[in-house]
């Protein structure tokens, strides 16, 4: 009964399982390893990562469904026996937020009085792509999650991904019909940001923790940054709009850590803000390179500083 | 059974344990966040990758678990070679004490899948940070190989079950 552990020349291996193709493998891996330190955008990985992503997502799509209805029940198990502190924390919160509706409409209502001006240009409009979160990499140190939108839906490497909270991360590699979204966390993310309030620009840079950390770009003498701040996004490289929530100034042992807005363990349909800077016409870019050269050199020191 | 069929199932039987390494990849991939994500998932592919390469190394020949962590890598979007690279040296390790480990019992077996996977996770804790520069936390890595471990009997008997009774033909 027990053919376990008993040389039969049996299965794949007839021929291909030998010691040296072992060791060759080892070889080619440790030597792909090495390779995608230097040239970790070469078109060929990209092109197999993103048929990876396009072969697998369909299945990813069907069975992330009941995953997280299962996720939510279980869910819901753990919020029982912390309902009534939930209900006391969400009537506070509500409270909180009641006044800030009273505050945001009489906000709007001034804001849409300077819109009137005649000097006023709007902003580009945003137009955010919905999308699920289908995968997620349950690995120790990769942090990304797979989402159903990808170059069908103009998603483009580099967008951020927001979940209702705030920035969840960054887009990094697309299929035709999902994407990869490289998370706030992860060892590799770097996002420009600004801190509200102390005015500082900084890089959020991923630690595989909970919370990244901000290294600070710009120093000055006297920069206070106090726990409670708000994170955004600075826009500074041009990519990402400004003023997307990220989180709030933690005080950290040594670092100054983020407290992120999204929330990773519950986000489950996610919006890419798929944001285009205004495109500065021809002419009117010539026009301010006549006129101010030098002013839109520090117009533009100002604007990241 | 007609000769093609006979010959169809023949093929899928030999590649069971690497599509059970596909599935496993796949599990990783998918979205489980059971109580919040305090649950790790258990690495699948690293117990197929032991269980084989012990008991049977023809049904799990190398290229195969080189497709297997190069299908990691890919779908998780870590450095290309990473997980086949983990793999392929825990086959090669494991496969030099495979004399030791056949017609132990199993508590034996268990405990070498937890060195074993000690072992693979202290070496792609030491490739992670030596590729980013900073000493990364290990909380996260030994909850998970904590938890493929002490799921690894579940599996082995699973395994065991389905190599005795279907793969290998009575």
């Amino acid at each position: 009964m027990d053919y376990l552990g008993q040389d039969r020349r049996e299965g794949l291996g007839r021929k291909a399982n030998s010691r040296v193709i072992l060791v060759v493998l080892i070889l080619a891996s440790v030597f792909l390893l090495l390779s995608s330190l230097y040239s970790a955008q070469a078109s060929v990985f990209k092109k197999a990562r993103e048929s990876v992503l396009d072969a697998t997502s369909p299945v990813l799509e069907i069975l992330s469904g009941p995953i997280a209805y299962v996720n939510g029940v279980i869910g819901y198990i753990g919020d029982y026996f912390a309902v009534l502190e939930q209900n006391d924390a969400l009537r506070r919160e509500n409270a909180e937020l009641r006044q800030w509706m009273n505050e945001a409409l009489e906000l709007r209502s001034v804001v849409s009085g300077f819109e009137q001006l005649q000097s006023y240009q709007a902003p580009p409009a945003v137009r955010p792509v919905d999308a699920f979160i289908i995968g997620e990499a349950n690995d120790a140190f990769a942090r990304s999650m797979i989402i159903n939108a990808g170059r069908r839906k103009n998603v483009e490497p580099g967008q951020a991904v927001m979940d209702p909270d705030g920035l969840l991360g960054r887009i990094v590699h697309i299929g035709a019909n999902a994407s990869r979204v490289l998370l706030l966390t992860d060892v590799q993310s770097r996002v420009p940001v600004y801190v509200e309030g102390a005015d500082v620009d900084g890089i959020l840079v991923g630690r595989t923790r909970a919370r990244p950390t901000i290294s600070i770009i710009e120093t000055s003498d006297d920069i206070e940054i106090l726990p409670g701040q708000r994170v955004l996004t600075s826009g500074a490289e041009g990519v990402l709009p400004r003023g997307l929530p990220v989180g709030v100034v933690e005080d950290g042992a040594r670092e100054l850590e983020v407290d992120l807005y999204a929330n990773y363990t519950r986000a489950r349909m996610v919006r890419v803000i798929n944001f285009a800077f205004p495109a500065v016409s021809d002419a009117a870019a010539e026009e301010t390179s006549e006129e101010d050269a030098g002013a839109a050199a520090d117009d533009q020191s100002q604007a990241e500083g | 059974m007609g000769y093609r069929a006979e010959q169809l199932f023949s093929i899928l039987r030999s590649l069971t344990p690497t599509l059970l390494g596909f599935v496993g990849v796949l599990i990783l991939a998918l979205p489980i966040r059971f109580f919040e994500g305090a649950l790790p998932t258990p690495i699948i592919p690293l117990v197929v990758v032991f269980f084989w390469s012990i008991y049977s190394p023809d049904f799990l020949p190398s290229p195969s678990v080189f497709a297997i962590g190069l299908l990691q890598d890919l779908l998780m979007g870590g450095p290309l070679g990473l997980w086949a690279a983990v793999y392929l040296v825990t086959q090669f390790a494991v496969s030099s004490q495979r004399a030791y480990f056949l017609g132990r019992e199993q508590k034996v077996v268990w405990m070498g899948f937890a060195l074993a996977a000690s072992v693979a996770s202290l070496m792609l804790w030491l490739v992670m940070s030596l590729m980013s520069g900073v000493l990364l936390p290990v909380a996260a890595l030994s909850a998970q190989v904590a938890a493929t471990i002490l799921i690894y009997p579940v599996f082995g008997v699973a395994f065991r079950e389905l190599h005795s009774r279907v793969l290998v033909e009575a």
